[in-house]
């Protein structure tokens, strides 16, 4: 599996010099970046139990706060990405305290983060003043990274090609880290049965609430990123159906598996464009798919594929 | 000042119906099958699509536009029913995201039938009401009355017919509801078929009070669940409550804080009560 990982890595790496069209390279760098998105969406859903549709909110308040502190205010665009980080690691203590506290049951949180997530949506959607409404924010400059060479500006889709492919990298890592760590074991044990993890003396509001801010974190992470690839940034980034589509690309890859996520992102980010489709069937195809998954492949790609390997 | 609130007290009451109406199958849906059948609100986009095409296209009377828009889908929620939500009974987060599958499903195929071009029929029956200094429109009157009729009658045929008892039944105690002989299978599908036909009539009906379009489903579904949470998973009645108190408290937040954030006021209430009471306002009872 660790060969097949680094493989693959080694693969995306050595790809830029033969892929030739830019297409080909936009999917693959918004596919690093959905990638990146679903990883960390799994530490909370897969790897805690818990249906958080807050995660897009996460990616969009951090995409707007760089945005703004960018194009607004002239701020640099590294110093900008910990303040964003910092703003939803608040927002996600604040939303994750009222919610564990209370000790809500899967399907209340769900609704719960639904409707803190759509109170955001709603603020960035009606703050003209400072978000631009409904008609989002242009952003024309690009960030640049001093080398010892002189400063390399991402500007080229080369460029950020490499940029989110180290983004994913940083993701993944992080959350293998948490994963291999104590703190993977307590969630492990809270996904499991989370009153038997209180007795056996885990604290299980904490570390719900620890991985509910790292996720969300990381999904700021990749917000702050996103807007300045794009090009824009508008209150669809926060909306339901985004965070819907992060779910599909997790249960398609195969909930509880680290790469299973990317294996699904990247599917479903490359998928409409290798088959020619309206906007329209490409909703439909992401609903499909999501049903298909639940009911005849529950485990995901990775399922599939570990469980052959077993019975062989 | 205080003709404004009573007339947007009497706007809450008549949107809090219809936001009712598809809570009430949330409730029954859920205190059967164990989902939250947020597919619920595209079944509500179809019955107004359904209701648009059989009165403007083929120029049926409205009333029985409606009825065979009803019909149509009742008949799509037997075939999903059947297809689909039959293999997630008491698997709540499967249960969840098929139905949202299903939302994106139903969307796109009515988005590509009809286009995004609001459909509207709105001039089903012209014409207002004056009481007081207030113009009530005769067609919400009509639609309000409709759905408080249909509610309280799914509340007398579950408390007085068979069937509605072995619902309860089944609701308290499902292996001993088996065990009294209810065919409980039979029992979930009518009930997963009902809802969604609850859910097509608010369409019908609302097509006769605002402009459609493909998207309409989704607020009110959202605005559905909020109602079933609010009153309490699993009463009937509370079902209409709750979508009556979501109603007139955004309506009413709306005359005193910015109109732009309506959708929040329900929201951040439903926040509150979950906090405070999680069995909702009504408490446990079906």
């Amino acid at each position: 599996m660790r060969f097949a990982i680094l493989g693959g890595l080694l693969v995306a790496l050595v790809a830029p010099w033969f892929i030739t069209s830019d297409s080909v390279l936009a999917i693959a760098i918004y596919g690093f970046m959905s990638a990146a998105l679903a990883v960390s969406f799994n530490l909370i859903f897969g790897f805690t139990g818990q249906l958080s549709m807050f995660h897009a909110a996460s990616f969009g308040v951090s995409a707007y706060v760089v945005t703004i502190l960018v194009t607004s205010y002239g701020w640099n665009f590294w110093l900008a990405i910990p303040c964003a980080l910092l703003l939803v690691v608040v927002l996600a203590l604040f939303v994750g305290t009222i919610c564990f506290r209370f000790k809500l049951k899967e399907f209340y949180f769900a609704v719960v983060t639904m409707a803190f997530s759509e109170v955001l949506r709603l603020i960035t959607l009606n703050w003209n003043s400072v978000t631009n409404g409904s008609l989002g924010i242009t952003v024309v400059d690009k960030p640049s990274l001093w080398t010892p060479w002189g400063s390399l500006t991402f500007s080229s889709g080369i460029s950020w090609y490499y940029v989110t492919l180290v983004l994913l990298v940083v993701v993944y890592i992080v959350c293998q880290r948490v994963l291999a760590s104590w703190i993977g074991q307590c969630l492990a044990a809270i996904r499991l049965n989370d009153l038997l993890g209180e007795t056996l003396g885990i604290d299980v509001f904490k570390y719900k609430l620890i991985s509910f801010a790292i996720g969300s974190a990381l999904a700021g992470l990749v917000g702050a990123f996103y807007g300045f690839y794009a090009g824009f940034v508008e209150p669809h980034y926060l909306s339901i159906p985004l965070g819907l589509d992060i779910v599909a690309m997790v249960l398609l890859g195969g909930v509880n598996s680290l790469i299973g996520p990317v294996i699904g992102a990247l599917m479903l980010t490359a998928l409409p464009h290798v088959i020619e489709l309206s906007a329209e069937f490409r909703i439909a195809l992401y609903g499909a798919i999501l049903i298909f998954v639940i009911l005849v492949m529950p485990k995901g790609i990775m399922g599939l594929i570990t469980s052959r390997k077993n019975a062989a | 000042m205080l003709q404004l609130i009573l007339g947007q007290l009497l706007n809450g009451i008549i949107v809090g119906s219809l936001y009712g109406i598809i809570a009430l199958g949330v409730t029954l849906t859920f205190g059967l099958t164990g989902i939250v059948n947020f597919a619920l609100g595209a079944f509500m986009m179809l019955g107004a699509y359904g209701t648009w095409y059989l009165y403007d296209v083929a120029h049926l009377p409205y009333p029985l536009a409606v009825v065979g828009a009803v019909l149509g889908v009742s008949a799509v929620g037997y075939v999903s029913d059947m297809l689909l939500f039959r293999f997630t009974r008491g698997n709540l987060v499967n249960g969840l995201l098929v139905s949202i599958g299903l939302i994106s499903v139903f969307e796109a195929l009515v988005l590509s039938a009809f286009t995004t071009t609001p459909k509207d029929l709105t001039y089903v029956l012209p014409g207002a009401f004056q009481v007081a200094g207030m113009f009530l429109p005769k067609i919400k009157l009509v639609v309000c009355a409709v759905f408080l009729v249909i509610i309280f009658g799914t509340y007398l045929a579950l408390t007085r017919t068979w069937l509605g008892r072995a619902a309860f039944a089944y609701a308290q105690n499902p292996e001993a509801a088996t065990l009294m002989g209810i065919r409980t299978e039979r029992l979930q599908t009518i009930v997963v078929v009902y809802s969604t036909a609850l859910a097509g009539l608010g369409g019908g009906l609302y097509a006769s009070m605002y402009s459609i379009e493909p998207t309409i489903g989704t607020a009110y579904i959202l605005k559905a669940v909020e109602a079933a949470i609010l009153a309490g998973v699993g009463s009937v009645i509370g079902a209409l409550g709750g979508g009556i108190i979501l109603g007139v408290s955004e309506n009413i937040g709306s005359v005193f804080f910015p109109s732009a954030f309506r959708d929040a006021y329900g929201l951040v209430f439903l926040i509150g009560i979950l906090l405070v009471r999680p069995s909702g306002l009504f408490g446990d009872r079906l």
